[in-house]
């Protein structure tokens, strides 16, 4: 019966010890999902086509986000503009030579909470993940 | 024992695999966005345009507009101060340093190839443009990895 229950415990403690880095790996990836959304929308949205991130693209981009598991409602954006202009306006797109910028944050969601068992605090619910970038606007009005 | 030992051994040696692996992940993408910061970075400041030059018909970049812009790009991209320090929240430790940043302008005769054999880089540009190259440093979360560096180039011309 001893017997029994030390392998049991250890055969927790193995699976535990070996397989808890595995959610690191998941926060690595989300924060390199939101890179490589920053970037794709600044690649769209400082082209010569738009010059400007507006609520529609960010309501694409929150489904484009979502099929990758991202819960759509706890996405952050802020979009900003290197001279202070806004930069959501469709009707006021920027011109070019002014930077926009973007940031898109996530929170941690419960991700590192395993770690309480090893002593370690998770994160505050307040900390955010997040991916963010300034590209230059190549508008040109016709 | 023999087993208990064993087993510790096994789970630090597992453990440094996984450690190994995320750090590998991690240096990936700031590869990457440091590449990115010193596109964008490249690319603004070769639209920097002399007005002044300009007007006489000569299509020309304004040096010191230039300089300040891929200060400003590569800097927001990376979150650095403007002695391209790491600010607080930022995924680096150690600064950026810009190891060259060649204007090639106007007095060039384009078709212009730009060689640099110390950082083995070479690039050809048609029209006036930017040359940046920078070092960055790989903040190592643990230290089971070999220290990583790199020499990132990037070049852009003038579009118009």
């Amino acid at each position: 019966m001893k017997q029994l229950l030390v392998f049991v415990l250890f055969a927790a403690l193995f699976c535990w010890l070996m397989f808890s880095p595995i959610y690191k790996h998941v926060l690595v990836i989300r924060q390199a999902l939101l890179q490589q959304e920053v970037d794709y929308m600044l690649e769209i949205g400082a082209s010569g086509r738009y010059g400007y991130i507006d609520g529609w693209m960010v309501e694409e981009s929150r489904v484009r986000l979502a099929q990758y598991g991202f819960a759509p409602a706890l996405l952050e954006y802020e979009i900003h503009t290197a001279s202070g202009a806004d930069g959501g306006e469709s009707a006021n797109p920027l011109l070019r030579g002014t930077g926009l910028r973007l940031r898109i944050a996530y929170p941690y969601e419960n991700l590192l909470d395993i770690d309480r068992l090893i002593g370690l605090s998770p994160p505050s619910e307040y900390a955010r993940i997040s991916g963010r970038g300034m590209k230059m606007s190549e508008y040109v009005p016709d | 024992m023999a087993k208990l030992i064993f087993s510790v051994l096994m789970i630090i040696f597992w453990w440094m695999l996984h450690a190994l692996q995320i750090d590998e992940e991690a240096a990936m993408r700031v590869v990457h966005e440091a590449k990115r910061a010193i596109d964008r970075a490249a690319h603004a400041a070769a639209q920097q345009v002399d007005r002044e030059k300009l007007e006489m018909g000569i299509v020309s970049i304004d040096p010191d507009v230039a300089g300040q812009t891929a200060l400003s790009y590569l800097s927001y991209n990376l979150s650095l101060d403007a002695g391209l320090e790491p600010l607080p929240g930022s995924f680096l430790r150690d600064p950026v340093q810009m190891i060259a940043f060649e204007i090639i302008n106007e007095d060039s005769s384009f078709p212009y190839t730009y060689r640099n054999p110390q950082y083995d880089y070479e690039v050809t540009l048609d029209r006036p443009g930017v040359v940046l190259i920078a070092h960055v440093k790989y903040p190592r979360l643990f230290g089971v990895l070999a220290p990583v560096e790199w020499e990132l180039k990037g070049a852009a011309e003038l579009v118009f």
